[in-house]
């Protein structure tokens, strides 16, 4: 019985395929060796079988079309941007074209706006313009040069009273 | 991006990148190839069936848009695992990912996942001990820093080759090597317990 066994680095080894002649001939004769690989190996196809069977459980849940799904915005959002900025740059150049050619049915209502508007203000200015105001307007015609004797009359009879 | 801004691989344009650029453009197809390989990986990282999903999804779409710059020096598998790698880290570093993992909560027992494996053809006593042996393997493996973690899966869940576990991780083959073995001594402690 060989009691030269295969150290930990060396069963290691054997299980990376870095697999020497001399690891092979001592396998070959000696059962502990071969139990001891056997064994890791075992371990390491369960850890496998696990980890693939629980991936592709969890990978059933997933729909696939997630990744399309996922991508579609980001495309429909680059359409629509290219669908609106050329919009918005025509708006943006129409605007000062707009705003200097009103309609001319417009600028007749402005035009006739601003006469009434032009007549209010004479009026106000003739109103303001004026020594007396119109209510008073009367009472200026009822002394004159000539009724002054009359008016000194009126004042006598005034003091008698 | 910094998942892409990694993937400079040296060498010459070839007809074969352009079959795989080719591969790359049916985006459909690649996930239908891919996408089970890809949320496996990012799934027994991160131990979180919705972050998976993110991370599996960022992966194809990172690679759909840098489908030009795939050089060809790899496989297209090695060149998503790679892209997951980048994404799976940026991930486990974010402050929010920290904190659900100290809070335990989106850590699944090993208990629920040997409870769900299937073993036909199997005595209910030898399932019992595939389930203790399996519990054991898990945790041991589920202790592993995040690196080792995945270069251990990588090798013995996706059954990758060295050199390619290398270019995907962006390590040296011996690094590579050096995490095998401790992990493969974790695995080896663990079940030694139940002995």
């Amino acid at each position: 019985m060989n009691t030269n066994h295969l150290s930990a680095w060396e069963q290691e080894e054997y299980i990376l395929d870095e697999r020497t002649p001399q690891m092979l001939r001592h396998l070959s004769e000696c059962a502990e060796c071969r139990a001891a690989v056997a064994r890791l190996e075992d371990g390491l196809g369960v850890y496998r079988k696990a980890a693939v069977e629980w991936s592709a459980e969890s990978l059933a849940a997933r729909p696939q079309q997630l990744l399309i799904a996922r991508k579609q915005p980001l495309l429909s959002l680059r359409w629509a941007m290219a669908a609106i900025i050329p919009l918005v740059l025509l708006l943006i150049a129409l605007l000062p074209f707009r705003a200097s050619s009103p309609r001319p049915v417009q600028q007749a209502a402005q035009v006739r706006d601003d006469s009434r508007d032009d007549a209010l203000l004479d009026q106000v200015d003739e109103q303001i313009s004026a020594a007396v105001p119109s209510s008073m307007e009367s009472l200026t015609h009822l002394v004159s040069t000539g009724d002054r004797a009359t008016a000194k009359g009126s004042k006598h009879l005034v003091q008698n009273n | 991006m910094e998942a892409l801004e990694q993937l400079n691989y040296p060498g010459e344009l070839s007809p074969l990148r352009d079959r795989m650029i080719a591969e790359l453009e049916d985006v459909n197809t690649l996930c239908a190839t891919y996408r089970s390989r890809i949320y496996r990986y990012a799934l027994l990282s991160l131990k979180d069936p919705d972050l998976a999903e993110t991370v599996t999804q960022d992966c194809f779409l990172k690679a759909f848009k840098a489908r030009k710059d795939f050089r060809g020096d790899c496989s297209i598998a090695t060149w998503l695992t790679r892209i997951a790698t980048n994404l799976i880290r940026d991930c486990t570093r974010s402050r929010k990912f920290q904190f659900w993992k100290t809070a335990g909560s989106t850590a699944l027992e090993a208990g629920d996942i040997a409870d769900r494996l299937r073993s036909p053809g199997i005595s209910p006593e030898n399932s019992l001990v595939v389930r203790e042996e399996l519990v054991k393997v898990w945790d041991a493996v589920d202790a592993l820093p995040d690196k080792q973690r995945s270069v251990f899966v990588l090798r013995f869940v996706e059954e990758m080759e060295l050199p390619e576990i290398a270019t995907a991780m962006g390590l040296h083959v011996g690094t590579i090597k050096s995490h095998l073995h401790r992990g493969l001594a974790a695995v080896r402690k663990a079940m030694e317990k139940t002995r």
